[in-house]
């Protein structure tokens, strides 16, 4: 309740503010079974303007840069061995126009191909909206240059398509954790298994000879494939000494319906950290 | 009324699974009165003119932060006017305070953390120059953030 009600307030505020633009989209994350084969997604406006809506697919997924920072790979041209549903996912409508404070639910709605196999099967929804035109005040004054830049925001959500019996877990290597400055950082190669992607989350801790946990973190994780994620916890002034990061990786997500995270073993590896 | 709409909406979306994911664009990048011939600069830490997008979700989540920038602007007549986007025009802030912001280039994708409470700030400044014989009257082009929610 305190949470929905600090959501409401957040809302509220925006909805008296300025012009706005942007609207409220939940779930952030939308899975279809093949056997019912539609899904929705409901969107809402919290501002004082009306906000056109566009809808549309793509196909990608998150991988890690050099960095491990974990980014949205889109590809344009899936060929035929990827399992992009982005072509087979329709939302309707596709172009809505949402008023100040209202709802709208939209539909999607999945036609995949005849014969298509049991597995996993991705695409990204994104939703596209435009505020109303922001006033440029003065414009009746030609003597002047005035301009502004009004804002549109796109916000790209992921949709999964699932047939048949499917089985995800995950594999760890080349864990490595050093201290750095008043903080850990930690990479780690992980690797999906099964047939489908792995939704789960990732736990860390930096553990002191005597037992003591000296920093800890946690953070939602996918892997469609392969990705190498760099995590960091704050430590503070950390004594010269051997330490143990102990990393583990459950298929557990706060933010989802059980029923839609696969189930799968935690995995779990560690590794000593030491600070010279 | 407001207040009992917005209510019900909430409830319905936070019942969808998870915190819903909200981007904002809260307030456009304005330069203001521009005179033809001199170039007028909009910090990222301008409480006014800077451009501004509010982020929430789930917290800690991550979210990749792509621009896409015009070059100019389109004004009367089809008169151009160019605009420029430095490589710290742009500051992201967990506490969606605009003055403890982390640069960034609005030029390249940027990997934002929303904060515990799952919120997060996106702030953006710019460069006009206008030449000395800028025709008058009024100037725009859009900005558009694009916000992918990971993983």
């Amino acid at each position: 309740m305190i949470r929905i009600l600090a959501w409401l307030l957040a809302s509220s505020w925006t909805a008296l503010g300025l012009a706005a633009q942007g609207v409220t989209i939940a779930p952030h994350a939308v899975y279809i079974d093949h056997r019912v084969r539609s899904g929705s997604v409901l969107l809402y406006n919290p501002n004082a303007y009306p906000v056109e809506v566009s809808i549309s697919t793509l196909f990608g997924y998150p991988v890690t840069d050099s960095a491990g920072r974990i980014t949205l790979r889109v590809v344009d041209q899936p060929d035929t061995a990827s399992p992009s549903a982005a072509d087979w996912i329709q939302a309707y409508p596709r172009r809505l126009t949402v008023a100040p404070l209202e709802r709208q639910t939209v539909r999607l709605l999945a036609t995949p191909p005849p014969g298509l196999a049991d597995g996993e099967y991705w695409a990204r929804l994104v939703i596209h909206a435009r505020g109303g035109q922001v006033p440029i005040t003065g414009v009746s004054d030609t003597a002047n240059i005035r301009v502004a830049l009004p804002l549109e925001v796109r916000s790209i959500i992921g949709l999964s398509y699932r047939k048949g019996a499917l089985r995800t877990g995950v594999r760890l290597a080349d864990l490595r954790g050093r201290a750095l400055g008043d903080s850990l950082e930690v990479r780690v190669r992980l690797a999906r298994q099964g047939t489908a992607a792995f939704v789960g989350t990732v736990r860390g801790e930096l553990v002191d000879s005597a037992g003591g946990v000296r920093a800890r973190f946690a953070a939602p994780l996918g892997v469609y494939y392969e990705m190498e994620p760099r995590f960091s916890a704050y430590t503070g002034p950390l004594p010269a000494g051997r330490y143990r990061l102990r990393l583990v990786v459950s298929a557990e997500r706060e933010d989802l319906p059980p029923e839609v995270v696969l189930p799968a073993a935690p995995v779990r590896d560690s590794v000593e950290v030491r600070v010279p | 009324m407001a207040v009992a709409l917005g209510f019900v909406a909430a409830s319905e979306l936070v019942g969808q699974g998870g915190r819903p994911l909200s981007v904002q664009g809260v307030r456009p990048l304005a330069f203001g009165l521009i005179l033809p011939g001199v170039p007028e600069v909009v910090l990222r830490t301008d409480p006014v003119k800077s451009g501004r997008f509010d982020l929430s979700g789930e917290r800690f989540a991550q979210v990749e932060l792509t621009f896409t920038l015009p070059g100019q602007m389109i004004g009367p007549g089809g008169a151009t006017m160019p605009l420029l986007f430095g490589s710290g025009d742009a500051g992201y802030s967990e506490t969606q305070a605009i003055a403890s912001q982390v640069a960034f280039d609005p030029n390249q994708r940027f990997v934002a953390t929303l904060s515990r409470n799952g919120k997060g700030a996106v702030f953006l400044g710019g460069t006009v120059t206008p030449g000395a014989g800028q025709r008058a009257g009024s100037y725009t082009a859009t900005i558009t953030l694009t916000v992918a929610y990971l993983p």
